[in-house]
């Protein structure tokens, strides 16, 4: 079976087994190893990835359910030379990296969260990140770089990121 | 600018971009179209004899390139002694041991292979705990013992014990014996810590040019390469080991394990191989913070002074040896630290038994037996009603005060922190309020650790372009150590921007030995030697920059990438110029550096089986938690969290900052919800992210601390080791202020809301140590 979407703009084609994770196709197929396959099972969310702007796991998702969509990686989100995504340049304000594998996950989740809830507080935050678990920095950091962001976007009068993120 | 000024910043991490990214290419994203994918038949019994194996079939399975069983690799590996296989040789020790292991083109054809291996194993009944392993007539999980190589003498071994360490200062029997003294006694159980890396212990091996080379996730390069040469067989120069930037380590890449099997089917095969566990296999085989029961007694005087101590505590190193033998030796630093103790003597085993084998875990042993001797101070105050605060102020180690090998403790170190720990909470105040209408509790304690030490080496090029490169076999793994110390400790030292020092990863052909990033060592053991290569770079700048300017070299300075006659700013000539002049005259400016223990001395015949007699870098630690207890559902809210470390001298204070707030979270699920389980049949039963409880955003609290300088360190520039041990006092804090919020006394951990129910209704029975003998002596090997 065929699958067509869009994969960080342009357009891809698999030819197999429609139940194939998206993740594996995403690291095994077409080498975008930013996505991290960590758990498998959907409660880590280092494979997140947007689904027609949605965050969702990609180990969760097979790849025939993604027929006619636009999914964006976090390759996708600043790729070559552009600058990065406000939250990112957040994150990396806060010195909040340690080993890094979750980040790529947490930022496409977060990335969602802060163009959707421009006031979020700090507990809404906390909340939104039940699917996004980090094994090296007790989470504050990142909880500090969201607000960060949403709090630069508010007095810049913008929405996070624009449209489409 | 001062050496220190030049060095002391909250440099950025330079790796945060494409770790952000999603560009940075760990091990496990390095897999290319063309590698072999090898799997591991693993034992679904936890205790057996092999009575046949035969993998011929699996070899005529499409795709199979090469299987491989414990034949292939015949050397034992181990730390202290060599008792660990790296297959399976004859008897299988525990479930999920590795039997076999298939190269096959694409992952799946390996794993249908699986069922082509045909293999009949004689179940034989697991020694499942270490009550069982104790036991006269226990069956012995090593038949063999007695034969294993002895890698480091010294230690008391016998049957299911693998090793004994023991110390021993002063008449203790006296001690307990004196007319004026009460007695306290505590028991303690903790279970074992999974440390869930997000990326597994995953190896490439491939053979070139009739070498080994592995690129793997791992802490210690070293080890491996010994451990490779070991089961192989082959001079462990015949192994190179490199490493990419590792997703997370927590002690648990401090060992070697599955890598070497990637070599040998890559010397089968002359093919790429890659082996990764899968989240399962990594969890189910995790080599854990192990288990460990605790038995402490105390002999008190009625005005707060502890005459004598003994302890029993029995360390589950599992079905190998492994780290916790080296981890007998740390009962005495941790147990035997933090308090001034008139005679003392302890008793350290690591024990057998078929389960799956433990290893080293952040703040290795120093975690529950900072919480069992903080609880069992908690106890000795509430059965002489002494206040736990002044308590721990009159006792703690001062300046000239014994530890339990003899060492003498130099300067006034814990007593200070403390009140910095009273100065910190009266800045923050406290959060009683918070717990509204539920069980409130607070408790201070104290934790002593240590820097592992031991040999790191150096080599600093100096480049034309005025950058240096440092080459070491440091390791990446998520600390910032590579990416923020060591560069502003070259900096410093050669009087660079951090920026233009370039770190290498390491790569086992071009860097000297190293022990391995863990024990809170890399800034001061490779900081250490990072300096001594820069004192060498600095003399053959300096000379020739003296022969040019036509100056001392001792008139000289290092400043802001010029070589500057150092009366007068702005003289001189910047560093590439003077580089230029070098290479063209005299060659390239390199310099190597080398750093290790100084070996600080115990008391003689203090300290029996030891590895570390005494240590060269103590490091302390006070913690302070605020919880509140639902009564009706006996779950544990941490309101507020507050540390003072001593960190020797803070080079980052930023990223150190960072590493407290990360370790105290880790602790926080090790003290209330991090529980591992052994099922009947020996299965590690928590293998997934649904069965083990990991902390969330929402089980975090932002953590207050305050860095604690100026205490002595042989580290450079007055160093410490800052990343181990924000989670040594985690399970003491949160233990005590649970036990303090219910009125009971807390003597496991974790604290699961169940537990908690229990204990507030009575009816959580205290742990059966009855396999411990209640004379201390009788738990020895003599």
């Amino acid at each position: 079976m065929t699958v067509t979407f869009q994969l960080n703009g342009e357009d891809c084609r698999f030819h197999g087994d429609p139940m194939t994770p998206l993740v594996d196709i995403l690291r095994q197929e077409r080498f975008l190893t930013g996505t991290k396959a960590v758990c498998r099972e959907g409660f880590c969310g280092a494979c997140t990835v947007h689904v027609d702007d949605e965050a969702v796991p990609s180990c969760l998702k097979p790849v025939g359910l993604v027929e006619g969509c636009a999914v964006t990686t976090i390759e996708g989100l600043s790729s070559g030379n552009q600058a990065l995504h406000p939250l990112q340049a957040n994150l990396e304000a806060a010195d909040a990296v340690q080993c890094g594998m979750c980040f790529p996950g947490m930022v496409m989740s977060l990335s969602a969260f802060v163009r959707d809830n421009p006031h979020a507080s700090r507990p809404e935050i906390k909340a939104a990140m039940v699917g996004n678990i980090c094994r090296c920095t007790g989470y504050e950091r990142i909880v500090d770089a969201v607000a960060d962001c949403l709090d630069q976007a508010r007095k810049a009068g913008q929405l996070v990121g624009g449209i489409n993120v | 600018m001062s050496e220190l000024s030049a060095t002391v910043m909250n440099l950025p991490r330079r790796d945060a971009q494409d770790k952000l990214r999603g560009r940075t290419k760990y091990t496990n994203d390095r897999v290319r179209p063309d590698m072999l994918h090898a799997v591991l038949l693993r034992s679904t019994v936890a205790a057996g004899r092999i009575r046949r194996l035969d993998v011929s079939a699996a070899l005529r399975c499409p795709g199979v390139r090469a299987v491989a069983t414990g034949a292939d690799a015949p050397g034992l590996y181990g730390i202290g002694i060599a008792d660990h296989p790296l297959l399976a040789i004859d008897t299988i020790r525990y479930h999920g041991e590795p039997i076999a292991v298939i190269a096959a083109e694409t992952e799946k054809q390996a794993r249908a292979a699986l069922a082509a291996i045909m293999l009949e194993v004689e179940p034989l009944a697991p020694v499942s705990t270490m009550a069982a392993a104790l036991q006269p007539a226990a069956r012995l999980v090593h038949e063999g013992w007695r034969g294993y190589e002895v890698i480091t003498e010294g230690g008391a071994r016998a049957g299911n014990i693998a090793w004994e360490a023991k110390s021993s200062r002063g008449d203790v029997d006296a001690a307990f014996a004196r007319p004026d003294i009460r007695i306290v006694e505590s028991s303690f159980t903790v279970g074992r810590q999974s440390h869930v890396p997000f990326e597994p212990r995953v190896a490439i091996g491939s053979w070139e040019d009739g070498r080994a080379h592995i690129q793997t996730s791992t802490q210690v390069p070293w080890t491996v390469r010994n451990v490779t040469g070991r089961v192989m067989q082959l001079p462990p120069g015949r192994v190179r080991v490199t490493v990419p930037p590792v997703g997370g380590g927590f002690g648990l890449k401090f060992d070697a394990s599955i890598e070497p099997i990637t070599a040998l089917l890559a010397r089968m095969t002359g093919r790429t191989v890659v082996l990764e566990n899968t989240r399962q296999e990594e969890m189910a085989t995790c080599l854990c913070r192990e288990n460990a029961e605790i038995r402490i007694r105390s002999a008190v005087t009625a005005e707060g002074h502890i005459a004598g101590r003994e302890a029993v505590v029995l360390m589950d190193c599992g079905a190998y040896g492994g780290e916790q033998v080296f981890l007998t030796t740390m009962t005495a630093h941790t147990l035997g630290g933090n308090y001034k103790v008139g005679a003392t003597r302890l008793v350290s085993r690591a024990v057998y038994t078929n389960t799956p084998p433990n290893g080293a875990f952040r703040a290795c042993n120093g975690v529950y037996n900072a919480f069992a001797l903080e609880r069992h101070t908690d106890e000795i105050c509430d059965a002489l009603g002494f206040d736990p605060m002044e308590f721990r102020k009159k006792n703690v180690l001062g300046d000239g005060d014994l530890g339990a090998t003899g060492q003498v403790f130099e300067d006034d170190v814990l007593g200070p922190m403390l009140g910095r720990m009273e100065a910190l909470r009266a800045t923050t105040g406290t959060s009683e309020a918070k717990a509204d209408g539920r069980l409130y509790g607070m408790a201070t304690t104290v934790g002593t650790w240590f820097v592992f030490v031991g040999p790191s080496a150096a080599t600093v090029n100096l480049n034309a372009d005025g950058s240096a490169t440092l080459v070491t076999s440091g390791v990446e793994i998520g600390s910032g150590t590579m990416v923020q110390s060591l560069p502003q400790i070259v900096a410093g030292q050669l009087g660079l921007a951090p920026d233009q020092v370039i770190v290498r990863e390491a790569d086992t052909d071009a860097a000297g030995l190293d022990v391995g990033v863990g024990g809170g060592r890399t800034t001061v053991s490779i900081g250490a030697a990072s300096v001594a290569a820069c004192a060498e770079v600095r003399e053959k700048l300096l000379r020739t920059a003296g022969e040019m300017l036509q100056t001392r070299p001792e008139d000289l300075v290092l400043r802001d990438g010029r070589v500057e006659i150092t009366a007068r700013p702005g003289s001189g000539m910047s560093i590439p110029v003077v580089v230029a002049h070098a290479q063209a005259t005299t060659g390239p400016i390199t310099g190597s550096g080398a750093f290790t223990a100084r070996n600080t001395p115990a008391m003689s015949g203090c300290a029996m089986g030891h590895f570390i007699d005494a240590l060269d870098i103590p490091v302390f630690v006070v913690h302070e938690a605020e919880v509140a207890v639902d009564p009706d559902t006996g779950h544990v809210e941490v309101l507020a969290y507050r540390v003072v470390q001593d960190v020797g001298r803070a080079l980052n204070p930023r990223a150190i900052l960072g590493q407290i707030q990360g370790g105290v979270v880790q602790g926080l699920g090790y003290a209330l919800h991090e529980e591992v389980t052994l099922t009947a049949d020996g299965r590690i039963a928590q293998d997934d992210f649904e069965t083990y409880r990991l902390p969330l955003a929402q089980d975090a609290v932002p953590v207050a601390a305050d860095l604690y300088e100026g205490a002595p360190s042989m580290g450079p520039l007055g160093t410490k080791g800052a990343g181990e041990v924000p989670i040594l006092a985690v399970g003491a804090a949160i233990g005590c202020a649970v036990a303090r919020a219910i009125g009971k006394p807390v003597r496991q951990l974790p604290l699961t809301p169940p537990r908690v129910l229990r204990l507030l209704h009575e009816r959580e029975p205290p742990p059966e140590l009855s396999h411990i003998a209640p004379g201390w002596a009788a738990n020895t090997l003599g």
